[in-house]
């Protein structure tokens, strides 16, 4: 029964991620968003060929699957990195130092996993690429929570297509952290039902993208200006009225 | 099962900030926030600085000095009592202004280039400490009443002038010629108080 619903989860995963390809071609938002439809692009690849080892070579597909496993989490930070694009984009200060803080984290991770592969007793890809994507997962749930901290200290103004690529990958990178943390125990780790926490959470993301990228949103950078703006010509043309009317009672008075 | 803790602490991290954040978007698409604080200030009437004078008097002793050597205790009760109104009211007025100008900062420095890490965190604490000073002091005043209160007021007042003062640098960073005229604002006041 769960290895049904797996194979049906995967499926819909698959359809799920066309579909929402297929869209931003037709929408125009796949140069707009290019990192995050990169990133979706690859992980429909990978799904595809551990479909194809699955049904070809179904001995070499655990191995296969860590490795490939590994790269889902690696081009993670492509979304990553484009939602500290987006998000920062007026504040270019802020975004210098947070691209320079996000690659040294990446570069610190990775360091640190092959040092300790290296040192270890025994080297099982299978642990490895586990316990890396497990750290991996979890320096993007901090970097997640670092920007969405900064997006609400700042009151910065994000549109829907941002909302819903940091609502959807925030959904997924919380159910993975915790699916990983678990899973590295010895009695959850062979537990069928942890293994579908990650797929459901990713089926909830594709949704959460599927419905906030239809069309392009785009941030409204500059409310607070239009704002301003808008009010300073309302205030403007209001005293304009203002100034006339007193201009037309003087002249009338100074008729009178 | 020690060691899922650094991992679930991150995951329970990320998920408050996500529903803070969407609690925000939510209250702001309900009742859009109010961002152009100049309008504010001037409408207000009042900068930060008159407010410290206020403080200042509000908290001086002068009074108490002079209600105790001379009324009777139900004049002393009465004072103490009315000054106590009084100096919470000035608090909330002061903490929602100091506010106001925060919310103004972040909004300002979005447009920086150079930001400046440290100075941002430094301000943001000072903020925080003057948040918590500000309920400590309402809840204080409350319980012990204003005179007992005065020297933690002269912090407060420390701390709302280094606010304006770090503010006032931003400022000129983002917009010199408003800076100015902000300025020239303040120290009309002050003189004027």
């Amino acid at each position: 029964m769960v290895i049904v619903f797996g194979q049906f989860l995967w499926w819909t995963e698959i359809a799920a991620e066309a579909f929402i390809l297929v869209r931003s071609i037709n929408a125009k938002l796949y140069r707009r968003y290019l990192a995050f439809y990169i990133y979706l692009t690859v992980v429909l690849l990978i799904d595809l060929l551990r479909f194809s080892v699955l049904s070809l070579h179904a001995g070499a597909y655990a191995p296969f699957y860590w490795y490939t496993e590994f790269l889902h989490a690696g081009f993670g930070y492509a979304v990553i990195l484009e939602i500290y694009k987006h998000a920062l984009n007026n504040s270019q200060g802020v975004a210098r130092i947070a691209r320079a803080f996000l690659w040294g984290v990446l570069g610190a991770i990775i360091l640190k996993v092959s040092w300790n592969a290296v040192s270890g007793p025994v080297w099982s890809p299978g642990t490895t690429s586990a316990e890396l994507e497990r750290d991996l997962r979890t320096v993007q749930a901090l970097l997640l929570a670092a920007v969405i901290a900064l997006l609400a200290y700042y009151v910065v103004p994000a549109g829907r297509n941002l909302i819903g690529i940091i609502f959807g990958y925030s959904a997924y990178i919380y159910a993975s952290v915790v699916s990983l943390a678990f899973g590295s125990l010895p009695g959850y780790g062979l537990r069928p039902g942890w293994r579908l926490v990650q797929p459901i959470a990713y089926l909830a993301a594709l949704l959460i993208w599927g419905s906030t990228l239809w069309s392009y949103s785009p941030n409204s950078a500059a409310e607070t200006e239009s704002k301003i703006d808008h009010d300073y010509k309302l205030i403007a043309e209001r005293t304009r009225r203002a100034i006339s009317k007193a201009r037309s009672f003087l002249k009338m008075g100074g008729e009178l | 099962m020690s060691q899922l803790l650094p991992y679930l602490g991150v995951a329970l991290l990320l998920l408050v900030v996500s529903v803070l954040w969407a609690r925000q978007l939510f209250l702001a698409r309900k009742n859009r926030i109010e961002l152009i604080v100049p309008r504010k200030h001037q409408a207000t009437g009042g900068s930060v600085a008159s407010h410290g004078d206020l403080g200042e008097r509000i908290f001086d002793l002068e009074d108490w000095y002079f209600i105790s050597g001379n009324e009777p205790s139900e004049i002393q009760k009465l004072f103490l009592r009315e000054r106590s109104i009084l100096a919470i009211s000035w608090l909330r007025r002061t903490r929602r202004r100091v506010s106001l100008v925060m919310r103004a900062h972040v909004v300002a420095v979005q447009q920086i280039e150079d930001l400046q890490l440290a100075q941002e965190l430094k301000l943001a604490l000072s903020y925080l400490v003057f948040l918590i000073l500000c309920d400590f002091l309402i809840g204080w005043i409350w319980l012990r009443g204003p005179v007992r209160t005065r020297k933690i007021v002269g912090q407060t007042l420390r701390t709302v002038a280094w606010l304006r003062g770090a503010f006032e640098q931003l400022m000129a960073r983002v917009d010199p010629a408003n800076c100015n005229a902000l300025r020239t604002n303040f120290n009309h006041r002050g003189v004027r108080s």
